[in-house]
């Protein structure tokens, strides 16, 4: 549509090309901005202590060093004085094993009871007008009020620091957001569509994965990364309810704290290794996205 | 224009309420197999509420429905054997126009080929063929009108049910659409309910009409007799443009004869005068004339009047009138040539005149000699 103008627009081809030259200068601008950050964990990854909060900043570092992803993975055979002083003894194999197991388990949960939730309030009105609220107030108190009491429930159950004790608090916890932002795409869905599928003879599941679902993926798609990120990046829950056995790699990224201060390197190069999954993910769905944010714009 | 045969569909009594307000209050209806029946009326009257308990979309608050004998009221509407064309259509649009014909023949677990034949064919009658692999997203109205048809077709419902089809399209296109609606009926004989707010569309496609008013039934008859005997003031006030001139009259019995008393003006009622009598005159009367039943020239006798605004339409003028003060519309052939300002005598022919009770807004009589 824009670019569509943008040609209208443009009678003489070299205010075309300038006009076309200024859009990608933009949208180069603007992807700069907010890629600066990503781009500097990258390069603080590979650099060496020295660098690390050396003034004025060099974006490429001088010496180069694989050696703050070598003590992620084995902390046991320091090399170099940063590795020496640290504390960390258990190598970012298993919190990562325990995020990649926890985080999308927990994320599945989520979306998928939030759906079907929203699926029923927005369509059959079940639980009356206030449910979605009433689930919403979970998220209404600060995270730490929940802590005291789901541990002591949890010490019971006996389900501090496994996976599964984890996995229902994430996917608790993020339901709001699951409800909510299905409910939303669902409502977008006209319900005309839905009653002349129920007219041809299809029952309310039927309608519901043949009518309802595929329309609504892309948004579908879009609050699953949404839940995942959340889930990829929680702190509090992670290091209250997880001791040793399954700690996750944002609890282990706050081990990377000496006697001496913060060690840049290794947690860089752990924040560019845990970005990983989340770009994967991105990449993966990214079809489905773009049409998850721009739901509002199909007609109807 | 009664059923004549058994009526393939029965409303009895039905009423809706949503909350406090009255949707649908004591609707009754009768359609005989193969005709085409119009819900006509304004916007809010009750008439797409009607279609939709019908399909079984909402459940009437009281009373019954009945489908070849059959009663369907609470019955959920898969299994109600009823076709509905939405509105704006309602095609899956993230599936092919194919995807959209088979859609409920592949729930009804027919073989393949079955499918493949079934849809061929009627994708061929409703010159679908070509687009059988395009997405329903990317269809022109008209496609989508006639996908929207032919798919609630194919699972041969005992009744096709339209909500306003023609709604959101360009007028152009809407007559041809209109027209390719009506043959079709003519062709397949299948029994249709068709909601509208568009007058013009009832009367050009139903066999019966149906006036809703606030969710009543006004009057159920074939569109001449909508036109011609009015049952209420609101069918008369609402069908024909211009609307129907209505002045409030009195009734007065002077020297042996009966009056119908408009100002200094009066007209004999001699030959309907037990009608009138039986109508309780007194609480009021109301006399109708359609504006081109109105009688304008230059010459005398009549009511002088004046011209205040004229529309040329083609082949005839609508005039606004000032009659005694009040504003009375008036159609003349072109020819006629009348200019605002000009002073005109009008003449109400008394064979033309309907008259109303005021009070239960109903038809007492049409043509007062």
């Amino acid at each position: 549509m824009k670019r569509k103008d943008i040609a209208v627009m443009a009678r003489s081809p070299v205010i075309s090309v300038a006009l076309r030259i200024l859009h990608r200068f933009t949208v180069l601008l603007v992807v700069g901005i907010f890629i600066i950050p990503a781009v500097w964990l990258l390069s603080i990854s590979f650099k060496p202590p020295t660098e690390w909060q050396v003034f004025p900043p060099n974006l490429i570092p001088r010496s180069p060093t694989l050696d703050n992803y070598i003590v992620l993975f084995k902390p046991e055979a320091p090399k170099g004085t940063a590795a020496a002083m640290l504390r960390v003894t258990e190598p970012v194999t298993k919190s990562f094993l325990n995020s990649i197991i926890v985080v999308p388990a927990a994320t599945a949960i989520s979306v998928t009871v939030g759906f079907l939730a929203a699926y029923a309030v927005a369509r059959f009105r079940i639980g009356g007008a206030f449910m979605p609220f009433f689930v919403l107030t979970t998220r209404m108190f600060p995270p730490v009020a929940f802590a005291v009491p789901l541990l002591v429930y949890y010490r019971w159950l006996r389900l501090i620091d496994t996976p599964i004790g984890l996995i229902l608090i994430y996917a608790g916890f993020t339901l709001a957001f699951s409800l909510w932002m299905t409910k939303g795409f669902i409502e977008g869905v006209p319900r005309h569509i839905e009653e002349a599928a129920i007219l041809d003879g299809a029952s309310p599941w039927r309608v519901l994965f043949t009518i309802t679902l595929p329309i609504v993926k892309g948004g579908l798609a879009a609050t699953m990364l949404f839940v995942f990120i959340l889930n990829w990046t929680e702190f509090l829950y992670a290091l209250i309810f997880t001791s040793t056995k399954t700690i996750t790699v944002p609890v282990q990224l706050s081990h990377y704290v000496g006697a001496v201060g913060r060690f840049y390197g290794p947690q860089a190069a752990l924040g560019v290794i845990a970005s990983i999954p989340v770009v994967i993910l991105g990449y993966m769905i990214q079809r489905y996205l773009v049409t998850g944010f721009t739901f509002g714009l199909i007609r109807r | 224009m009664a059923p004549m045969t058994m009526p393939i569909l029965r409303l009895q009594n039905v009423k809706k309420v949503f909350n406090s307000f009255v949707a649908v209050d004591n609707v009754s209806l009768e359609v005989a197999e193969g005709e085409f029946v119009c819900l006509l009326g304004p916007s809010g009257c009750g008439k797409t509420t009607t279609l939709r308990m019908i399909a079984g979309l909402e459940t009437p608050t009281e009373g019954e429905i009945f489908l070849r004998e059959k009663r369907i009221t609470y019955l959920p509407p898969q299994q109600r054997g009823i076709g509905f064309v939405f509105q704006n259509y309602a095609l899956f649009w993230h599936m092919t126009v194919y995807d959209n014909l088979a859609f409920g023949l592949r729930l009804r677990r027919l073989p393949v080929a079955e499918i493949n034949k079934r849809v061929c064919e009627i994708a061929e009658r409703f010159e679908l063929m070509d687009l059988l692999k395009v997405r329903a997203v990317s269809l022109d109205l008209s496609a989508m009108q006639r996908v929207a048809i032919a798919r609630t077709l194919l699972t041969d419902p005992y009744l096709l049910l339209l909500d306003e089809p023609l709604n959101n399209i360009r007028p152009g296109l809407r007559e041809m659409m209109r027209a390719d609606l009506k043959r079709m009926q003519q062709e397949l004989r299948k029994t249709m309910i068709y909601v509208t707010h568009d007058q013009e569309e009832a009367l050009t496609l139903g066999d019966r009409i149906v006036v809703m008013n606030m969710g009543r039934i006004e009057q159920v008859a074939s569109p001449q007799e909508i036109y011609d005997l009015p049952a209420t003031l609101f069918v008369a006030g609402f069908i024909g443009r211009p609307p129907m001139n209505l002045f409030d009259v009195k009734y007065a019995v002077e020297g042996g004869h009966s009056w119908l008393v408009w100002r200094q003006y009066r007209w004999c009622v001699d030959k309907v005068r037990d009608r009138i009598e039986a109508a309780h005159p007194e609480n009021g009367l109301v006399l109708g004339v359609r504006p081109e039943e109105i009688k304008i020239s230059y010459k005398a006798p009549g009511i002088h009047a004046k011209v205040v605004l004229v529309q040329p339409l083609g082949r005839k003028d609508v005039l606004m009138l000032e009659l005694e003060g009040e504003a009375v519309h008036g159609v003349v052939p072109a020819e006629l040539c009348i200019n605002v300002g000009d002073m005109v005598f009008v003449e109400f022919p008394p064979e033309r005149m309907h008259l109303f009770s005021a009070t239960t807004k109903e038809a007492i009589v049409h043509g007062i000699s």
